[in-house]
């Protein structure tokens, strides 16, 4: 007497592909990275291998200075954040009650938004100098706006009736302000945070490649002016690796606030 | 409550659309009326006035000889969606005209409870409207307009989403409530055969711009059973009012 034992087929399951696909594509990126400059007869100041990277980027005479000008570079994103998400917020929250004003002003907001911000970083430096103000100011510009505009946009989409139960319900303005058009609107100034997130971190490095003593950007130029190729590869590293943790806790605090979003 | 010549219209891109054209009608107190009338005539937009919501542009509507403002009355309103806070569990969502005029007591939740459980809610207490399907969410919403004893009760089509079953159990529940509350009810509804189960008189609206065509009393008691449903009479007026809507169409 015989028993088979029937076993599933094993197929991967949808989630399983999707981790062993990314991992493999990432292995031959890293692969393709290491060996086709050697291949193609790439000179190693224009790529270098990924060797050569991850030794600069590990290089332990170099972390010292790495850590010391990623905390600059972070306390401008930072502090120009917690500035410019904060006034994005307060204007928004004051414009959306106040309609006819909010007409007056909407034509500059746009116009201003046009405007390629990072292009007044100089103006900034002499308006502030090489140090930190001239640095928040510009971040502090970058991240106002997306704020701005995504929480207008959101607290003046509130749906009607919703307005309406308050209104029925004798709400007060402050009522309605908290207790209806913020909660409503908060998808949208999650989204509005994301940009502003990613728009700091663009504002911090082009006002220190602009003028400044500290900070990864003022490194990059560095690295540059010495054609330290691997280098200046190992701070964009650390550039990417920031700029995925701040993005990366927005969507996490998104996650932990907006509880009620399916997703 | 009184609407006196009550005109409405709206300003839009498009122009002007002239939603409502002098409509007279005066409501007692504790009465329960019944409005129905084909889509877009302006039934929305009256109930909206009677809030307080909306102003009328030519007429005007008073409420005790004084003109219908918002939040000066005890209104409660169900609106043609369910209109709950996403991110309010179901009984604070039932519990808010309360927490907006102050901060709820245990008796108040009791309430709430109590409505649910009337509601066919009560394991859904505290789950988020998202949880809830549609019907689900229109039942609490009743519940809502229900919580705080409002002396002026503004439905629009409340039981739209709902099955012939639960809706039959909804109506016998709005009969008792509005005969033991003794508050005023104003019910929009595209249901002919409800409008004459619950309501005392039963107004017919013209299409847009939308004039009172007709007034029809009905002549039963103010206790309401599902067995009216099968009396001849209660048929007699259903037929009455539905010919008037089709002469109305053509
Ligand atoms: N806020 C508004 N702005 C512009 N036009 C509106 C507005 N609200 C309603 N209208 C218009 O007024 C008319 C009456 O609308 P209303 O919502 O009162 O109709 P209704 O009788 O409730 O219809 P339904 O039975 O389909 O709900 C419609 O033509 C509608 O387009
Ligand atoms: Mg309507």
């Amino acid at each position: 007497m015989s028993t088979t034992t029937v076993s599933p087929p094993r197929r991967p399951s949808g989630r399983g592909v999707q981790i062993t696909g990314g991992i493999a594509l990432l292995v031959v990126l890293l692969l393709a990275w290491q060996f086709l400059p050697g291949l193609l007869n790439t000179p190693r100041y224009v790529i270098p291998p990924l060797t050569e990277v991850l030794a600069a980027l590990v290089d332990p005479a170099a972390l010292p200075r790495y850590l010391q000008n990623a905390a600059a570079t972070m306390t401008e994103v930072g502090l120009g954040l917690l500035i410019g998400v904060a006034l994005g917020l307060g204007l928004a929250v004051t414009l959306a009650q106040m309609p006819r004003v909010y007409g007056i002003v909407f034509p500059y907001i746009v116009a201003i938004e046009s405007i390629p911000k990072v292009a007044v970083a100089p103006l900034f430096v002499i308006w502030f100098g090489f140090g930190l103000p001239s640095k928040v100011v510009v971040v502090v510009l970058l991240a106002f706006f997306p704020v701005l505009v995504n929480t207008i946009h959101g607290l003046r989409s509130v749906d009607r009736d919703q307005i309406d139960l308050f209104r029925v319900n004798g709400a007060s303005p402050m009522q309605l302000r908290t207790r209806l058009l913020i909660p409503a609107a908060l998808p949208q100034i999650f989204s509005g945070l994301e940009l502003a997130v990613a728009n700091a971190m663009i504002g911090a490095i082009v006002a220190e490649f602009v003028g400044a003593q500290h900070g990864l950007g003022v490194l990059i130029l560095q690295a540059q002016g010495r054609m330290e190729t691997p280098a200046v590869f190992a701070l964009l590293i650390i550039l990417s690796a920031l700029g995925i943790l701040l993005n990366l806790a927005v969507r996490l605090a998104r996650r932990w606030v907006i509880t009620w979003e399916p997703r | 409550m009184e609407l006196r010549g009550l005109q409405k219209s709206y300003a839009t891109r498009t122009g002007h659309v002239h939603a409502l054209s002098a409509v007279d009608l005066s409501i007692r107190q504790g009465e329960f009326v019944a409005v129905v009338g084909p889509s877009g005539c302006g039934k929305t937009t009256m109930l909206k006035i009677l809030a307080g919501l909306e102003e009328p542009t030519g007429g005007s509507a008073s409420l005790g000889g004084h003109p219908v403002r918002t939040g000066s009355g005890d209104v409660g309103m169900v609106f043609q969606k369910a209109t709950l806070l996403p991110w309010k569990d179901i009984l604070a969502n039932v519990l808010l005209p309360l927490s907006l005029r102050r901060r709820p007591t245990s008796a108040d939740r009791t309430k709430a409870m109590d409505l649910l459980a009337m509601a066919g809610l009560a394991e859904f207490a505290r789950k988020r409207p998202g949880e809830l399907s549609g019907g689900m969410q229109q039942r609490a919403a009743i519940c809502r307009a229900l919580v705080h004893d409002p002396s002026l009760l503004l439905m629009d089509e409340p039981f739209g989403a709902l099955d012939a079953m639960t809706r039959d159990t909804l109506n016998v529940e709005v009969n008792r409530i509005w005969r033991e509350t003794g508050t005023t009810a104003v019910l929009i509804t595209h249901s002919i055969s409800e409008a004459v189960f619950l309501a005392e008189r039963v107004i017919v609206m013209s299409p847009r711009p939308g004039r009172i065509v007709e007034e029809i009393i009905v002549p039963f008691d103010r206790e309401r059973s599902l067995d009216l449903l099968g009396e001849p009479e209660f048929a007699a007026l259903t037929s009455r009012i539905r010919s008037h809507f089709e002469v109305s169409h053509a």
